[in-house]
């Protein structure tokens, strides 16, 4: 090795280690400005997405009055009716009785009153929607003794009108030894005849809307089906004349989105309010009227056929149950102890404090013939007369094709039919 | 005859020669906007574009020295989430053969998601060396749509305002969900602006927005009102030749 080479080697090597120090230094050099830049590009990513926002929120202002005046309210509702008189114990059984909270679906508004209430001269007052009006004016003075008296409410907007009656209705203390329910008279629902509604046999031969179902629950999730395709329908041959035939029924592509897969046929005594049928149903069926017998015992005919097969919450099938059907009645005190109205609902028509009696058939043998049941009141507390000749007792009679369809459990297909119903009252001497 | 055909030749190279072609890289933010916001939507809630990307090649010819066309195909993500109150509002559910329609006062919740392809075809127009501006329009191609959301804590009025009124609470089962993933439009078109910066003979950034003119939805849906596609791109650019 020359003295040349030596040195070519040496510069070759100095310049070598001399590129590996610098770009050593360059890459920690970089490293810190790769952080530093990527540090800058998120904050510009997100200025970006920031202005995108702004120009989006631009566009919308620029496409639109934003945000202009709320528009006026498009609904014609009466949403509560009061009835102010003088004497209210002498018009009224109960004080609760002169307030009605009026269901969306209402258009008759009754309010029950004494016997023998005059009813020539009233002055009914009503709160609507917000903005809406009323003809005639909330607190004019009507008679009540020729029927009802009709209201017309329009809309604030003034494009939309519902009309309402109300009456006022004088009842006597009816003490009847048996109450019969037969089920002959139902018809299709008045304003779009999707399905069947009951009515019963008054005493004086008119027909009243004791009974409730929650086929207009059911009309919110299958508004294709037609009105036999319905958890309740009515039977034309049962065991005396017509029936009620309870059906568990799938409640199709809504019903399995909310995981609400089933509704079970059900028919009581009471109202369904299908304001919260979506949000909260067991609250939705509100089991028990005023009763003013003594029931002694509930007897009828049913067939049951339970479904093929029981399904859980989400529609997976339960190996080895079988699904079961509920008949019982509830008798119960209709006002708390601090005097406010009291309906039994879903969660609680078997366990309310305050039930006063029950009867259950209990486990519903499944039969394809009519079968007759008779079962006795069980009474936990004594009959407050005074009170029971003051309506303050109601009584609910609950039918329902799966006893778990509050829950969504149950077997789709399970039938439930009843016929004859009839309870039995028995009154002091 | 042989100058015309070497002349030809030459300006078919030329021609190849001078398109500019590049691949990119964006960072996207894109979502559907309604047309006009009526007095029926009281309130915004939420509003979010969510964070989405664009991949592209991209080709430009030019015409003269100032003026070029620009084309490509880009695939892009986007979507959206929108929380809204509103009033009278008209609201239909469809699903499966059912459906459950009405005026709705209370709270939509709004989300969607899609992935799409699309063809720009735009005029370029070359600010500078190295700034260029385009403008044109898309078409574009769904390859992906979801469109779903929920009406909450409020109440529908069913069929009309003086229907029965039908509480909708918070919870999936108590509130109205709705979908509309197959209503959405497979193809949309609209206006496409861009800027380009070429700050390096290979390295450029650039700047893109679409704003689709066709609806959102198909003209025969009207369970919402239109909405529009609008999608911010910000990105990098590699100029290959």
């Amino acid at each position: 090795m020359t003295k040349i080479q030596i040195q070519v080697f040496l510069e070759f090597v100095l310049k070598n280690i001399n590129k590996v120090v610098l770009n050593e230094g360059f890459y920690v050099i970089l490293r810190v400005k790769w952080y530093f830049h990527m540090a800058k590009v998120t904050r510009i990513l997100f200025k970006f997405k920031t202005a995108m926002v702004a120009l989006a929120a631009l566009t919308l202002v620029l496409n639109s009055s934003c945000f202009g005046d709320e528009p006026a309210n498009c609904e014609a509702d009466i949403e509560s009716a009061t009835l102010h008189v003088t004497d209210p114990e002498a018009v009224f059984y109960q004080m609760t009785d002169s307030f009605k909270l009026v269901m969306s679906t209402d258009t008759a508004i009754v309010f029950v009153v004494r016997g023998n209430a005059d009813v020539t001269a009233l002055s009914p007052t009503f709160i609507l929607t917000p903005g809406a009006t009323i003809i005639p004016a909330s607190g004019s003075t009507h008679d009540f003794s020729a029927g009802p008296v009709s209201y017309t409410v329009t809309s604030q907007d003034g494009r939309w009108q519902r009309r309402y009656t109300v009456s006022v209705v004088p009842t006597s203390h009816e003490v009847a030894d048996t109450t019969c329910y037969d089920f002959e008279f139902f018809e299709l629902e008045t304003a779009n005849q999707h399905y069947y509604t009951w009515h019963n046999l008054l005493p004086d031969g008119s027909l009243g809307n004791d009974w409730a179902t929650a086929n207009e629950g059911y009309r919110l999730s299958m508004g294709s089906a037609g009105p036999m395709d319905y958890p309740t329908t009515p039977l034309l041959e049962a065991y005396d004349g017509s029936g009620v035939c309870l059906m568990t029924r799938d409640t199709g592509p809504f019903g399995r989105m909310a995981n609400k897969r089933l509704a079970a046929g059900n028919m009581f005594l009471g109202t369904f309010d299908v304001r919260i049928a979506m949000s909260d149903h067991l609250h939705a069926t509100r089991f028990g009227l005023p009763f003013t017998s003594r029931p002694d015992s509930f007897t009828g005919y049913y067939t049951f056929e339970p479904g093929d097969f029981v399904q859980d919450f989400y529609g997976n099938p339960i190996a080895g149950r079988v699904d079961s059907a509920d008949v019982y009645a509830v008798f119960y005190r209709n006002h708390d102890a601090d005097g406010n109205e009291v309906v039994l609902y879903g969660d609680n028509v078997l366990s309310s404090s305050q039930i006063v009696a029950v009867a259950d058939l209990g486990y519903v043998e499944p039969t394809t013939q009519w079968k007759p049941w008779n079962v006795k009141f069980e009474y936990r507390e004594a009959i407050d007369e005074r009170l029971l000749a003051n309506r303050g007792y109601s009584l609910a009679i609950v039918f329902s094709s799966s006893a778990a369809g509050g829950s969504f459990v149950g077997a789709i297909g399970s039938r439930l039919c009843v016929d004859k119903v009839r309870l039995i009252c028995t009154h002091e001497e | 005859m042989l100058m015309t055909m070497a002349t030809a030749m030459s300006l078919q190279a030329t021609i190849l020669d001078s398109v500019a072609v590049d691949a990119r890289l964006g960072y996207m933010v894109g979502g559907t906007l309604p047309t006009r916001i009526g007095h029926e939507i009281r309130g915004i809630n939420n509003f979010d574009l969510s964070l989405n990307f664009a991949v592209s090649a991209e080709a430009s010819y030019p015409l003269n020295n100032k003026w070029a066309i620009h084309s490509g195909l880009r695939y892009e993500t986007g979507g959206m989430d929108v929380d809204s109150r509103v009033k009278n509002y008209d609201i239909e559910v469809v699903r499966g053969g059912e459906s459950l329609s009405g005026v709705f006062v209370g709270n939509v919740r709004i989300k969607s998601t899609q992935r799409r392809i699309t063809l720009p075809v735009q005029a370029a127009y070359n600010l500078s060396n190295s700034v260029t501006l385009r403008g044109g329009l898309f078409m574009g191609w769904l390859t992906h749509r979801r469109f779903w959301g929920w009406a909450y804590d409020g109440y529908l009025r069913e069929g009309s305002p003086v229907g029965p009124k039908i509480e909708m609470g918070v919870e999936p089962g108590e509130r109205g969900d709705f979908e509309f993933d197959t209503s959405m439009r497979i193809f949309q078109w609209g206006l496409d602006v861009g800027a380009d910066w070429q700050f390096h003979p290979r390295w450029g950034l650039f700047a893109e927005l679409t704003y689709g003119l066709s609806g959102l939805f198909k003209s025969d849906f009207h369970s919402v009102q239109t909405l529009r596609p609008m999608y911010g791109t910000l990105g990098i650019l590699y100029r290959i030749r």
